[in-house]
């Protein structure tokens, strides 16, 4: 289902952007409803992108269904790949949906579109990657959600969708550097806004280096057949 | 297979068994449960990591050259294990993708199969709005879709009735008259000694016998007895 995300960003572009968003004067350049979207978008994309590979992953390996992959003449690379793609396809539909509505509701449109897509495919691979991870070491369907209620939900909020560093004090202004998915949303708005708190070029290199080592963890874990082979 | 060794943990599941299935043979593993018969069938067809041995499929090792060994291969398992999303027509289509088919040919194919296992009629239903015969049809019709040379049967006949248990039998004969080599593992004696032509039964992980059927039954006793006689502890 893709409804559910578009459903979302258009109650908080409704309620922070529109509704509260009238008290904040402009922040990076844009209206507080324009300067939601990217971060609204990176949000739904990291969503799309974790749930999608790792409620599959673990409803193939809950109902057997994984079994017909693992017979198959595929390689480990071959099937990360497919659920990856998979994740990657849901997440640029997600993503244009999204951008139309901005577009529409808040003329916020993109200046950089391969900026716009590299960051989308790098996070998308990212968080792939984590589902992929998490759909494999989960036991449990509640396992899948700890990712997400505990470590993603929390540092998204946190991490940049709502408010800009700058507005930060300086003591979390810091503490933001440690948050991986404050990269992926400052390298994001900066394809819409044309600045951003970082410099792209090392948001980019650190959403890669954790994108890097993620998808080696999953090739790693299907190619030894950790919970998939006996 | 050569030497075939598994074990889990310090539980040894199949312990050191070797086996040739002839081209175009209709083989029977039996055994009672725990013995090894789906462990070792997990071994040919890949879904578990083999402890020791070797297993080669048509001259292809399962592990060196294991994508010509596995496309060689079309295994219906003991549990259904479909995408319970899919109609039964897209179970085929997607299963003959994932061995790189696909096209008209491959929906050619699907209608085919559906049609000789009589799920024609249900073809765009899905898996879990069909009764159990139906799924074990279905799960044959998978394993078929993309031309194996070697079709692994485990327990295909497990809960289903009579008139089916025959039908599937007689589709059996007729799949290995085609030239097709069938490796079958059941419960049900009757059907082992009407189907195969040689036969092994495995105790404990070990190969206790393995002899063509007429051999195994030439001193006059049922399977049943034969059986019982190599398995009782």
């Amino acid at each position: 289902m893709i409804w559910p995300p578009i459903i979302t960003t258009l109650l908080y572009v409704f309620v922070f952007g529109l509704a509260l968003g009238s008290r904040i004067p402009t922040v990076q350049g844009v209206t507080y409803a324009q300067f939601l979207i990217p971060g609204l978008i990176v949000l739904q994309v990291i969503d799309a992108s974790y749930g999608e590979c790792s409620s599959s992953l673990f409803q193939g390996r809950f109902m057997n269904s994984i079994q017909e992959l693992l017979i198959a003449p595929m390689s480990a690379a071959e099937i990360v790949a497919g659920f990856i793609l998979g994740s990657l396809a849901r997440a640029l539909l997600i993503a244009g949906l999204i951008t139309a509505l901005g577009i529409l509701l808040v003329h916020s449109v993109p200046r950089d579109w391969t900026l716009y897509l590299i960051v989308i495919a790098l996070v998308s691979v990212l968080f792939s990657s984590l589902g992929l991870i998490f759909g494999l070491v989960a036991e449990k369907f509640d396992h899948i959600a700890i990712l997400t209620t505990f470590v993603i939900t929390p540092l998204t909020f946190v991490g940049g969708v709502f408010t800009s560093a700058k507005m930060l004090p300086p003591t979390l202004r810091n503490l933001e550097l440690f948050n991986p998915i404050f990269y992926t949303i400052d390298a994001f708005r900066r394809s819409y806004t044309g600045e951003s708190d970082l410099a792209p070029a090392f948001s980019l290199a650190m959403i890669a280096l954790l994108t890097a080592v993620a998808l080696g963890i999953a090739l790693r874990l299907t190619a030894t057949g950790y919970k998939l082979r006996t | 297979m050569e030497r075939l060794v598994k074990c889990y943990g310090t539980f040894t599941a199949v312990d050191g068994i070797s086996l040739q299935v002839r081209e175009g043979e209709f083989f029977g593993f039996l055994g009672p449960n725990g013995a090894g018969k789906t462990t070792t069938i997990n071994a040919i067809a890949g879904l578990a990591h083999k402890s020791g041995g070797r297993i080669a499929v048509f001259g292809h090792d399962n592990e060196r050259d294991w994508r010509r060994a596995r496309r060689l291969v079309g295994l219906s398992p003991q549990e259904y294990n479909f995408d319970r999303y899919l109609s039964l027509r897209d179970v085929l289509i997607f299963a003959a993708g994932y061995y790189g088919a696909r096209g008209k040919a491959v929906a050619e194919r699907a209608d085919m199969l559906l049609d000789r296992f009589g799920l024609t009629p249900h073809a765009h239903r899905e898996y879990t709005r069909i009764s159990g015969g139906q799924k074990r049809r279905l799960s044959l019709a998978r394993a078929l879709i993309h031309e194996p040379r070697l079709l692994i049967l485990d327990e295909p006949t497990a809960g289903v009735d009579v008139e089916l248990r025959l039908e599937l039998w007689q589709w059996l004969r007729e799949l290995n008259r085609e030239g097709l080599t069938i490796f079958l593992t059941t419960h049900y004696l009757e059907e082992a000694e009407k189907l195969c032509r040689r036969i092994a039964i495995i105790r404990g992980g070990k190969i206790v016998t393995e002899k063509p059927t007429e051999e195994l039954l030439a001193a006059g006793e049922s399977l049943q007895d034969v059986f019982l006689e190599l398995t009782r502890n």
